[in-house]
């Protein structure tokens, strides 16, 4: 039942972002170059929407949140690491997956890349271990860090921002 | 040359939205990276079970029982499917035996196939190494994670699009000659 759930849910994801144009090589590199901000408009768009959504059902605790963990050094360095391989291949491990039911020879290499990838970080996993281990502050969240029972509070001045910044401030520059 | 979205990004981003809150009430946020885990979990355990189950990373994932798929690689393979389904229906599949170069990329680099699949590779290799440490790629720490308000998906957030930013101007500075 519980798989049949996740088919369904992830299909109607995976539709709506082929139609929103999340696996076009030429959107992403486009938002990475700053020139065509389709995408991060996406994505800020989809997170202005969701994080009201889910701190509402936070209220009625209804809301099966997972928090990860926050261990700064090792989220910047992953960071630098992931943002050199978004821009090289020009898709993420979501829309690669996407691209390849497209037909996209390159995102199936993507993929490819990234099921070794995964394998490569599973075998030095142990040499990690610093990593992750310096500079970790748990599952924080900008609620339990200002103090804040209710996420929601934060959540919709957060969204606000955001909205405001897709509607009115980020434009689309070509040259 | 592609042509622009189906939908805009107003409509796919409320919508993407109200399926990743769908989700959470349902069962959790959405990730993807960790199903990259999964299956290579399910594969190694097939194909040299002694080096998968003296990994550690590897044992955290999965269904330890019989390593088979879970609701998450469902939820992943169900993104294929309905990605494939929305292409086919608004005409945009590609033929599978043309290798695809994306057109800016060809403009830049020149028509090297090769060059770009391999590029395509490593790229991939980056891309799930970097989010298997950070624990969630643009899914399960941009989206769910921001949208959750965790502060480390926001320094996730910065620093992905500090160094993409920063490497897609590199790759494409002018030149003068290719």
């Amino acid at each position: 039942m519980k798989l049949l759930l996740g088919l369904a849910i992830g299909t109607a994801i995976g539709a709506v972002m082929q139609l929103g144009g999340a696996s076009s090589y030429r959107k992403i590199l486009g938002s990475l170059l700053l020139k065509d901000m389709t995408i991060i408009k996406l994505i800020l768009m989809t997170i202005a929407v969701t994080t009201v959504g889910i701190y509402a059902l936070d209220l009625v605790n209804m809301a099966n949140m997972d928090i990860k963990p926050t261990y700064i050094l090792g989220i910047i360095i992953a960071g630098l690491i992931f943002g050199v391989g978004f821009a090289v291949s020009g898709y993420c491990p979501g829309t690669c997956v996407l691209a390849s039911a497209e037909g996209k020879t390159d995102a199936m290499f993507t993929l490819l890349g990234g099921l070794t990838g995964a394998a490569l970080y599973a075998f030095v996993y142990p040499l990690m271990a610093p990593l992750i281990n310096l500079t970790n502050f748990g599952k924080i969240t900008l609620a339990s860090v200002f103090n804040v029972t209710n996420g929601i509070w934060i959540a919709i001045p957060f969204s606000a921002i955001l909205l405001l910044l897709v509607f009115r401030v980020l434009k689309d520059r070509y040259e | 040359m592609e042509d622009s979205p189906v939908l805009s990004w107003k409509v796919a981003g409320l919508l993407l939205g109200l399926l990743v809150i769908l989700a959470t009430a349902l069962v959790k946020p959405f990730g993807v990276s960790t199903q990259y885990v999964v299956t290579d979990a399910i594969v190694l355990h097939n194909t040299a079970p002694a080096a998968a189950e003296s990994n550690e990373y590897l044992n955290k994932y999965g269904e330890k029982s019989d390593w088979s798929i879970g609701y998450g690689w469902m939820l992943v393979f169900g993104m294929f499917l309905g990605s494939g389904i929305s292409a086919l229906a608004t005409k945009r599949f590609r033929k599978r035996q043309t290798p695809s170069m994306p057109s800016m990329w060809r403009e830049q680099f020149g028509d090297h196939k090769g060059k770009r699949l391999l590029q395509a590779f490593i790229g991939g290799v980056l891309l799930l190494f970097g989010a298997r440490l950070a624990g969630g790629c643009t899914s399960g720490h941009m989206i769910s994670g921001i949208s959750q308000l965790t502060v480390g998906s926001f320094v996730f957030g910065a620093s992905i699009f500090a160094s993409g930013i920063l490497t897609a101007r590199t790759l494409y500075r002018k030149r003068s000659s290719s």
